[in-house]
């Protein structure tokens, strides 16, 4: 494991990016990106620069249809930039997937039905990693069910298990593979709002814990808040970044974040960057 | 950890059995009062054997024929076997070829469903002109009958994997092959299983007709000697020979369902149709 973070490391030291995206362990720039659809050419991402420091908590926030997604999917190399550059760990996305650098959650937990939740834990490790010996695979799945708090439910299938609990098992998938950059999107879309805020919790104790780098699209501003150290606020037609927004809530957050003076400040502002954008999307 | 855990419920196959067969009362009633109903038309109203037999009637048939009857079966039972097999790995592999060379298969699917309009029975008179009496012409009856619900839902099954399935693995380097094997085709095996059953029974159809066609033994060589004969009541005693022998092969490859994919979605033909 230890062997090929040395190997990301000493890649990213040899090649030479400019100063500011060098310290950016996410560094996107001039990004644009079309689809052809039904052989029209369309811009679903236009210009975007972001740059994610290492270990930082990050949130893309904005309307549907924003290219939210398609931004985090560039990140992931599932889709390829038309324009610009986008490197990770100093390396393409495309290098970055081979070095295995990269975890990936959905807003399905996408788990699959005929494996218990230990070997799905394991599952894209073992996929990755055709050298690594399956006792130790579940070994360092288990481990990443204890963060998760799964400590007990190795055993059961996915239909045995509750929304939240499933998505449990995807984060703990991601983490098995023991990324440098988790990409995340809209993880907890699908659950109910009390669901939602454990998950937020739990995931805000892994980040504190393992210090992944860890980029987040929503469309929950609380989540955004409560979660981030950054929120992009991006906008519609051609989507875009409209503003950057520093969350200065002192760590370690709680329950009690979501109270505290400068929470509100934040949401409120957010909230207003948002419908502007929106109504800018309707006109 | 306060989410709510779903403990599927610990059902012993003892119990299972014990359902089932109470979950069959009904219909074994309503199928007691229908012979009841038809041994009485027969003896009211004199119908003469060669037209219906009473049920009395094709049982004793079926008592004193047993042991052709037996024979016979064995013969279909062997066609239904092999055609099935057959049928099976024919559709799996035209499924995987479809899926795997993707321009090939966009030329090879059309040309399958058309083929499917053919009428197969017809085909019959042509195997045996082809292939003789023995066996082969109605395992390769049966396997253009039978294969294609196979292909089609192993197909389905295929085609049918979530897109963020596809992307993870993709995040993580794997290639296509890789993603057929670990994730598409275990995912398709409910499907396919669902294939197999409607298979299984176009099979035993298959065989019948293949034998009708030109056979020396075999059900189908039973029923038709014995319209010759005008001995009815051997025709519905090869026929019920024939009906169990269906739904035996049909409960066998339930049962490997079963036992393969125990993650199926169970069907429910009554309940679900509310």
């Amino acid at each position: 494991m230890n062997v090929r973070v040395m190997t990301a490391a000493a890649r990213s030291a040899m090649s030479v990016p400019d100063a500011a995206s060098a310290r950016a362990h996410i560094a996107v720039r001039g990004l644009s990106v079309d689809f052809t659809v039904e052989g029209r050419r369309q811009r679903v991402l236009n210009d975007i620069d972001i740059a994610v420091p290492k270990g930082s908590f990050v949130s893309l926030i904005g309307p549907s249809g924003c290219g939210k997604s398609t931004l985090l999917k560039v990140m992931a190399g599932l889709v390829s930039p038309t324009e610009g550059t986008v490197t990770v760990a100093g390396v393409s996305p495309h290098e970055a997937v081979k070095a295995r650098l990269i975890g990936l959650v959905f807003q399905e937990a996408t788990l699959l039905p005929w494996k218990n939740a230990l070997e799905n834990a394991a599952f894209l490790l073992m996929t990755a990693d055709e050298t690594v010996k399956r006792a130790d695979a579940f070994e360092r799945a288990a481990a990443m069910l204890k963060l998760v708090d799964l400590d007990g439910a190795e055993k059961k299938r996915p239909n045995q298990l509750s929304g939240g609990m499933r998505q449990r098992v995807a984060i703990a998938r991601a983490l098995a593979l023991d990324p440098e950059v988790l990409l995340m999107d809209e993880p907890f879309g699908a659950l109910d709002a009390i669901t939602r805020e454990e998950m937020s919790e739990c995931l805000l104790d892994i980040w504190e814990r393992t210090h992944k780098t860890i980029v987040l699209v929503t469309h929950s501003i609380d989540e955004a808040v409560f979660l981030s150290r950054e929120v992009h606020v991006m906008g519609t037609g051609p989507a875009r970044i409209i503003e950057t927004l520093p969350i200065t809530l002192p760590h370690p957050r709680t329950d009690e974040s979501y109270s505290a003076p400068g929470f509100a400040a934040a949401e409120g502002r957010l909230r207003s960057l948002l419908i502007e954008s929106h109504k800018k999307g309707r006109r | 950890m306060t989410d709510a855990t779903f403990d599927a419920p610990a059902v012993t196959a003892g119990a299972t059995l014990g359902k089932g067969l109470r979950s069959l009362m009904p219909a074994l009633l309503l199928a007691l009062g229908l012979i009841v109903f038809w041994e009485l038309v027969i003896r009211l109203f004199n119908v003469p054997t060669f037209v219906l037999p009473a049920p009395s009637a094709i049982f004793t048939a079926l008592v004193k024929h047993w042991k052709p009857l037996l024979i016979a079966a064995k013969a279909t039972s062997l066609e239904v076997l092999f055609g099935f097999v057959l049928s099976a790995i024919v559709g799996i592999l035209v499924a995987l070829v479809i899926v795997r060379f993707e321009r090939f298969g966009r030329a090879l699917y059309p040309l399958i469903v058309l083929f499917q309009n053919v009428p197969k029975v017809a085909l019959a008179p042509i195997f045996i002109l082809w292939f003789g009496y023995d066996l082969a012409p109605k395992i390769l009856l049966i396997v253009v009958i039978a294969f294609f619900p196979v292909a089609i839902d192993m197909l389905a099954g295929l085609q049918s994997v979530e897109p963020s399935f596809v992307s993870l693995m993709r995040s993580v380097g794997a290639s296509k092959g890789k993603i057929m094997l670990r994730v598409r085709i275990p995912h398709s095996l409910p499907h396919l299983m669902a294939g197999l059953k409607v298979a299984i029974t176009f099979s035993v159809i298959g065989a019948i007709v293949g034998e009708f066609a030109g056979a020396n033994q075999g059900l189908g060589y039973v029923i038709q000697f014995a319209s010759t004969q005008l001995d009815t009541p051997l025709i519905f005693a090869a026929l019920i020979v024939v009906s169990v022998l269906g739904l035996a092969f049909y409960y066998v490859v339930e049962l490997a369902e079963y036992l393969l994919v125990p993650w199926a979605p169970k069907f429910d033909p009554i309940h679900s149709a509310g």
